[in-house]
């Protein structure tokens, strides 16, 4: 509840800078709109955003389940077969040095305009960082304690999912967390790739018409879906990771 | 051949076809890439769709929105889209130089649909007054329309600053640049709205002889082949469609608005005037809408020959195929 | 060379071997894949080009970069020392860095223009969110009883931040730097996509435009490369900082 609290006070102060900004230095609207013009725009076409909204959810939330899952596949696989990781991890790197919108088109050559495309885009985006935390994690697990489990006579998977795994988990949160927040980065590069509804098609009708008010109405969508997003990521860690040291 | 329908099949179809339903039974499946996001410059085409009009010519059509990076010639030659719109006739010319096997059976904008913007008060009056000044310009085609034009005008590159256009003309706006390029539909409505139409001098390319056709409609070399009556149902649709949202514009914007209703109405509206006007301009006037008028398209291939945007000629007869607009009626064409 | 970069060499040319094996038995065209070798060919054929933008992308994302690791590292450390800011500031920085940087663009290209300043602030950007929430989350890593022990030694803040918070979180912070290396270099180049002088994004941009597919992956090839280097300095970097790991 507290937190809540202070959630709503951050946005009001935040609120109220905007605001006083635009009044007090009369700030011409195409660089930053009143609030109430936004919002006024969100309120002209409230279906059309709310569409936009859930379709984009969908796309990033596919792409996370996909890339969580994938990546935390690929850490443990990577953990128990050195040889393997040292043969794809540098593969892996460099695929992360290719800019999406160089092979966008690829995507939608093989997927067509499907959601599929955008989440694969997500999940491209997010695989990696969880892969990278999830080995370290493991990597990370005293030597000792696993000799000790061994000696009680615990099996790998057994080692793994009592142990390592558990013990991983701070370090895979901290990727999940940024997951969150690129698997909404992928989704909407994702939609830049031609489609019809979604908070990234929004965005780029509005830059590209030089709507500004329409631009900060999709950049507050996104805020409160990628939001949203990461506090729940942040939630389900706080419930499993009760150890983790929190202030 | 193989090898395109592999890929064609695997694009749109797919692992992950675009669910539809099964029960157009007797259409032909067909997909339309534009160029650029739903807007009001693609309102004939909504409007058909809408109506009913590439059904009655057999067509099951999906419109698929373009995107920054995405190019719809690519999009076509392998056989992922069956018609585009493309960018226009230099887009046409850069694929065939690279072999892409695509052919253009229609043009939109049988004029240069962007223009060179000054501001009133300025003292730029003629061409000749752009030396020394600082412009901003697409680096896509635009910058060698005005090359052309600047030429005619006897001054060189170096005499004056070219820089490219970022997304925004608040730099134009702002007075920080002198000469900006703009959309007679889209950037011109900002500019119009922002500083207001008296306060704009305008230079057009077509008035100093330079005509760039844009805004063409292309399809695979396959497709032209093997169905022809297809392309020519397309066609006849389209023409429909865009006849009928030229004669009554709300239509029309309102096609565009049921799918991306987030657009703001009166650029809409401005967009689908500027860009009718675009279309029924010049061989259109006579022969109807999406025209192929073979002589603009040569003279815009010898000027960007000439700058060597283009390394070698291109087969004009193969890359621009007008049989299948001659081959509708006059009345099918609209005139 | 250890056992681990023969492996890595020996993946690295497999997944090259494929790529090429496929581009050219389906010989496929280049718009939609271009054979390694031509890639490679047509990199060297335009290197005069490449080399420059090439530069000035890297000069982009390494400003940004080091821009964006002291403010993240920065700000990280403020709300560890003081705890009543986080409250209200960090719902804020959250909800900034949950919209993606590239929406950000036309408004930073808006006010920074079309040059090197609008670059270095789009990779500062991303690199900035991700050390900062690396950081932080680094920052609050350490046991809350080690904390109250040292406290009731009569440790300041300070002391605590810098015996005990700082070293639990290098290791998070060096992985947050890490990620970001990548990161920081394809902001750059999409950011250029959108608007600039040079650089490799507006090779990118332009190629893309005149249909030379082979240009497009030889850009990216020089992106690629830089990227690695970058990467792998910081791993390198990582390693002798954080060495008693």
């Amino acid at each position: 509840m507290k937190a809540v609290l202070r959630l709503v006070l951050g946005l009001l102060i935040a609120a109220a800078v905007w605001q006083g900004a635009v009044l007090a230095f009369g700030i011409r609207p195409h660089i930053l709109p009143r609030l109430e013009m936004i919002w006024g725009a969100v309120l002209q076409a409230p279906h059309a955003y709310w569409q936009g909204f859930l379709r984009t959810l969908i796309e990033t939330l596919i792409g996370f389940a996909m890339g969580a899952f994938i990546g935390v596949l690929n850490g443990v696989v990577f953990f128990r077969l050195p040889a393997l990781r040292d043969m794809l991890l540098p593969i892996f790197v460099v695929s992360q040095t290719i800019p999406v919108i160089a092979f966008g088109a690829l995507v939608v050559l093989w997927f067509g305009n499907t959601l599929m495309a955008k989440a694969i885009i997500a999940f491209y985006l997010t695989f990696f960082p969880v892969t990278v935390n999830t080995l370290l994690g493991l990597n990370s697990v005293d030597p000792r304690q696993v000799d000790l489990l061994r000696s009680f006579g615990a099996k790998g998977p057994q080692i793994l999912f009592r142990l390592q795994l558990p013990m991983a988990l701070p370090q895979i949160f901290v990727a999940l967390r940024l997951a969150a927040s690129l698997s909404l980065v992928g989704a909407i590069v994702g939609e830049w790739f031609g489609d019809t509804t979604g908070l990234g098609v929004m965005l780029l009708q509005a830059m590209y018409n030089e709507n500004v008010v329409a631009l900060w109405a999709a950049i507050f969508c996104c805020a409160i879906l990628g939001t949203g997003f990461y506090a729940l990521v942040a939630w389900v860690e706080r419930r499993l990771v009760f150890w983790g040291a929190e202030q | 051949m193989q090898r395109r329908a592999l890929l064609g099949t695997l694009g749109a179809t797919g692992l992950f076809p675009a669910i539809r339903p099964a029960g157009a039974q007797g259409l032909q499946r067909a997909t339309l890439r534009l160029k650029w996001l739903a807007q009001t410059q693609f309102a004939g085409f909504y409007l058909a769709l809408q109506r009913g009009y590439y059904r009655e010519a057999g067509i099951d059509l999906t419109i698929n929105p373009g995107g920054p990076n995405l190019l719809t010639e690519n999009l076509v030659a392998t056989g992922a889209d069956t018609f585009g719109l493309s960018g226009g006739t230099d887009s046409v010319f850069a694929a065939r130089e690279r072999n892409l096997p695509i052919q253009c059976v229609g043009i939109a904008h049988q004029q240069t649909p962007f223009v060179f913007v000054v501001r009133n008060n300025s003292p730029i009056r003629t061409l000749q007054d752009f030396r020394g000044k600082t412009i901003t310009t697409w680096f896509t085609g635009a910058n060698y329309v005005l090359l052309g034009m600047l030429a005619q005008a006897g001054l060189r590159q170096g005499e004056f600053t070219m820089q490219p256009q970022q997304v925004s003309v608040t730099p134009f706006v702002d007075g920080q640049i002198d000469v900006v390029t703009a959309t007679r539909y889209n950037e011109f409505y900002t500019l119009m709205t922002r500083m207001g139409r008296d306060n704009l001098r305008v230079f057009v390319p077509d008035d100093f002889g330079i005509t760039f056709p844009r805004d063409t409609l292309i399809v695979s070399e396959q497709t032209a082949r093997d169905k022809p009556e297809m392309v020519k149902g397309f066609l006849r649709a389209s023409i429909r469609g865009w006849r009928e949202a030229l004669a009554d514009k709300k239509a029309g914007v309102d096609a565009v608005m049921a799918v991306a209703p987030t657009l703001n109405r009166e650029h809409q509206e401005f967009m689908l005037e500027e860009a009718g006007k675009l279309m029924v301009a010049g061989a259109a006037a006579q022969n109807g809408m999406f025209w192929i008028n073979q002589d603009a398209v040569k003279a815009a291939h010898d000027f960007l020959l000439r700058y060597e945007v283009i390394k070698s000629a291109v087969n004009l007869p193969a890359a621009y195929n007008n049989s299948f607009m001659e081959s509708l009626t006059a009345a099918e064409r609209g005139v | 060379m250890s056992r681990s970069t023969w492996r890595g060499i020996i993946g690295t040319l497999l997944v090259l071997a494929a790529w090429e094996g496929a581009a050219r038995g389906f010989q496929l065209p280049a718009y939609t894949l271009p054979a390694v070798s031509d890639i490679l060919a047509a990199a060297w054929r335009t290197r005069a080009a490449l080399i420059p933008a090439g530069w000035l992308t890297m000069l982009e994302a390494l400003s940004g970069y080091a821009v964006g690791s002291l403010l993240g590292i920065g700000f990280a450390v403020l709300m560890a020392v003081v705890t009543p800011l986080r409250g209200p500031l960090l719902p804020v920085l959250m909800a900034i860095n949950s919209v993606p940087v590239a929406a950000y663009s036309p408004l930073v290209l808006l006010w920074f223009g079309i040059g090197v300043a609008s670059k270095v602030v789009m990779v500062a950007l991303a690199v900035g969110f991700t050390v900062f929430l690396s950081a932080l989350a680094g920052f609050d890593r350490v046991d809350r009883r080690s904390v109250d022990l040292m406290r009731s030694f009569g440790a300041g803040r300070a002391a605590i931040l810098w015996r005990l918070r700082l070293p639990a979180a290098l290791p998070l912070i060096a992985t947050g730097m890490r990620v970001s290396t990548v990161r920081s270099l394809i902001v750059a180049i999409v950011t250029e996509m959108l608007g600039a002088y040079g650089g490799l994004g507006w090779i990118i941009y332009q190629a893309v435009v005149q249909i030379d597919f082979v240009q497009v992956w030889s850009a990216i090839l020089v992106a690629s490369c830089i990227s690695l280097a970058f990467f792998g300095l910081v791993g390198a970097i990582e390693r002798r900082v954080i060495f008693w790991r």
